[in-house]
């Protein structure tokens, strides 16, 4: 096509390194580089435009929006009126907001590292070479694909509810205890369950890591007389220390921001007694049940910051205990 | 062909009128109201369980096939979710047409603009207003507006555990004080070694009477009618009954629901709305009964008649067909009998004399609100605020909250307080 033949000799070629180093498929030795054109570059951002339309309207624009309702009383009906910071300081006087991030905190302290050992012990044992190996990767991955659903929080819910399966069970241990579900003290251990049993994405890129420690290293330290705990600290640890990062980041992040299992499971009252109100829960609580948006916005644009400072937090920390091959770290 | 398999101007033009289309036919299949053959589709929504839902989308059938012209697309979901996910359509603009709707949500939605007043269509002579049973005539007017239809009318009531409270001789006649219902509880205590109730602490619909009984409410127009004086004495009390194992261990009461304490056995007694009485029949082993509200001098009950009730919405564009359908689902016949006692006793005429209840449960409902109506007890309702919705919601978890021993009852009335303004003061 015309456009083609016109700007291979455009003015583009020299000073487009990105065009000089892509030819198209099946080209890439090819010694002369071809620049985009114009109208390259225009079907190129035609197809984008969906995802550019559904950036702009569906993310940007609501997210500007709601930084400005952030800053103000709106009960979705009425004009939002401005009231600087209020949002911000009734919210640590707030003492269900200080429970919301009690329970979170403790929530992502506490069940994303239960959860990131339940995947890296269960990727050790299917990184061996068993027999039925790919059953076992495929079962225990199985959970985290369905895991996200809906229909799991409600199974969990019937499962760990008054005169169910748990409770049955603990009663042939003469345990008299009644649901998880109903019992303050304990439907957060029966939530974190449910996080921990969706281990099947961390497993899967644990083992990925896993599959890339040389074998060398294992038979030397055993030459050496290492154990296979010493092994694990010295060599394992280390060694996929990168992926263990990446692992951490992304669960974190995740669980902070937990809400569906939540709230199905307490059957959407984020309690009992606030004992599930997890951050999400409240501001979603106080945004579509109250009508307190702006409250809402706030407290979102706090937990966007929260998170921020722990994800700069862990980046900084990864110095001193991840090690990349590459800079000898 | 080109190297780079780019698009010509020509293709690039075609692509975006292709997808230009594709947006447009989508916005139109968006769109609802008139469809192809003339009918008009009305919204309805409702909040409740499953065989409500059954019961609903029968009438709703039986409505099509009376009125070929209107279609009814229904919705429904349990009773927090509903308001939620109303809140939302609201605020956007597209409520459904018809939703059933409460007194609590009346002034809330009112001062938003977002119901439909009805008085121009029963003028039109698309919805009927004649027929309704005393105390039920002008139910959801504000400011001479009328924001709702009541379907069914039902009262606060005290369900009991018949073979407990006959084993423990009490006598639960009209006219019995709360004296006479603690002294009550003391003797099922020692008889039968049970919780007497499940722990009234946090229904606002009784503490409301309760207050009535004593000159106050807990509603004015504007905002709260008591103060922590009158709470925390109530609260103290209770949580000293729950410790005492006069009202049911609360962990308990929690760790069961959504079913009732009552009904698993673990209370004799249960304060609510005489039509939820049918539910502790199914879920239940005992036979279940309706004892009168107790008063604080024999006479006062401080009672009314709640109601649920449908409305239209202000945003309809067939603001006709929605008090046709109003008036189809209040005074036809046939829909009290699809629908029984589910959403109260039949609020007209009609519809009471078309449904004979042959159930137990129900005939202890109609006879409940009869002896009450004969005795004269019956007061109008007291106005709730915009933003009562939320004030309730946080009484009950607070109220709960404080029998868990999470908190201690001053503590709770301050918590109360401060959450029952903000909510008044948002909403």
């Amino acid at each position: 096509m015309t456009h083609i033949q016109t700007s291979a000799s455009g003015p583009a070629l020299k000073s487009d390194p990105a065009a000089a180093e892509w030819n198209g498929p099946g080209r890439k030795n090819r010694a002369a580089p071809q620049p985009r054109g114009h109208r390259e570059n225009l079907t190129g951002y035609l197809f984008m435009s969906p995802w550019i339309a559904g950036f702009l309207f569906l993310i940007a624009g609501p997210m500007v929006f709601s930084l400005y309702l952030a800053f103000t009383d709106y009960n979705l009906f009425d004009a939002p009126r401005w009231v600087g910071l209020q949002n911000f300081t009734d919210m640590f006087a707030d003492p269900r907001w200080r429970q919301s991030v009690k329970v979170t905190s403790w929530y992502v302290l506490i069940g994303t590292p239960i959860k990131l050992a339940a995947a890296l012990a269960v990727a050790m044992l299917l990184a061996q070479k068993r027999w039925g190996q790919s059953f076992y990767r495929a079962a225990f991955y199985a959970p985290s694909l369905i895991g996200a659903s809906v229909s799991a929080a409600i199974v969990w819910r019937a499962l760990f509810s008054d005169g169910a399966v748990v409770d049955r069970g603990q009663q042939l241990f003469g345990i008299d205890a009644g649901g998880w579900i109903g019992d303050p003290e304990m439907i957060i251990y029966a939530l974190v369950g449910l996080t921990v049993w969706q281990f099947g994405a961390p497993m899967v890129i644990f083992l990925a890591g896993l599959k890339q420690v040389p074998k060398e290293l294992y038979e030397a330290a055993e030459m050496d007389g290492a154990g296979s705990w010493r092994r694990f600290w010295s060599i394992t640890l280390p060694m996929i220390s990168p992926v263990l990062f990446f692992n951490v980041l992304l669960e974190t992040i995740h669980s902070f921001q937990i809400f569906a299992s939540a709230y199905i499971v307490s059957n959407g009252t984020c309690g009992p007694g606030d004992a599930t109100l997890v951050y999400t829960c409240y501001l979603y609580d106080q945004g579509f049940a109250n009508s307190r948006m702006g409250f809402a916005s706030a407290m979102a644009w706090l937990l966007l910051v929260a998170v921020g400072l722990v994800t700069a937090v862990l980046f900084w920390s990864q110095k001193r205990w991840v090690h990349y091959e590459e800079d000898g770290r | 062909m080109s190297r780079n398999e780019g698009m010509d101007r020509r293709q690039l033009l075609r692509l975006a009128g292709l997808s230009a289309a594709g947006v447009g036919l989508t916005a139109a299949g968006c769109g609802s109201g008139g469809g192809s053959n003339g009918a008009v589709t009305i919204r309805h929504a409702w909040w409740g369980a499953d065989d409500r839902a059954k019961k609903v989308q029968e009438c709703v059938r039986l409505f099509e096939k009376k009125h070929p012209k209107i279609k009814v697309k229904t919705d429904f979901q349990q009773y927090a979710d509903f308001w939620k996910k109303f809140n939302t359509q609201a605020a956007g603009g597209n409520p459904p047409d018809v939703i059933q709707n409460a007194v609590t949500f009346l002034r809330k939605y009112e001062a938003k603009n977002v119901l439909l007043d009805l008085n121009p269509q029963a003028k039109k002579g698309n919805l009927q207003l004649d027929g309704f049973r005393s105390g039920l005539e002008k139910f959801a007017e504000i400011d001479g507006k009328l924001l709702g239809v009541p379907v069914g009318s039902n009262s606060m009531a005290l369900v009991i555990d018949e073979k407990v409270y006959e084993k423990a001789g009490i006598d639960h006649s009209l006219g019995w004080t709360w004296d006479d219902w603690y002294a009550g509880l003391r003797k099922i205590k020692s008889v039968s070694h049970m919780a007497g109730d499940s722990g009234p602490h946090g229904i606002m619909y009784l503490y409301d009477l309760i207050l009535r009984q004593n000159g106050k409410a807990f509603f004015t127009k504007d905002g709260m009618g008591f103060g922590e004086a009158e709470l925390l004495p109530y609260w103290t009390e209770s949580l000293a009954r729950v410790k005492a194992g006069i009202y049911a261990d609360q962990k308990k009461v929690e760790q069961i629901k959504p079913a009732s304490a009552l009904a698993k056995g673990i209370s004799a007694g249960e304060f609510t709305w005489d039509n939820f009485s049918v539910r502790y029949s199914a879920e239940g082993k005992s036979s279940y009964g309706l004892a009168p509200i107790p008063s604080t001098d024999g006479k006062k009950t401080g009672q009314y008649l709640g109601s649920l009730m449908l409305s239209g919405t202000a945003r309809t564009k067939h603001p006709a067909e929605v008090a046709t359908f109003i008036s189809f689902m209040t005074h036809d016949p046939a829909v009290a009998r699809i629908m029984g006692y589910d959403r109260g006793v039949p609020a007209t005429t009609a519809q009471f004399e078309a449904f004979q209840p042959a159930d137990a449960p129900s005939k202890a409902i109609g006879a409940y609100e009869t002896e009450i109506a004969d005795a004269g007890v019956l007061e109008p309702i007291t106005p709730h605020p915009a933003g009562a919705d939320v004030v309730e919601a946080a009484f009950l978890r607070i109220g709960s909250d404080m029998s868990l021993g999470k908190s201690s009852p001053q503590d709770s009335v301050k918590q109360f307080f401060s959450e029952a303004k903000t909510a008044l003061a948002s909403n």
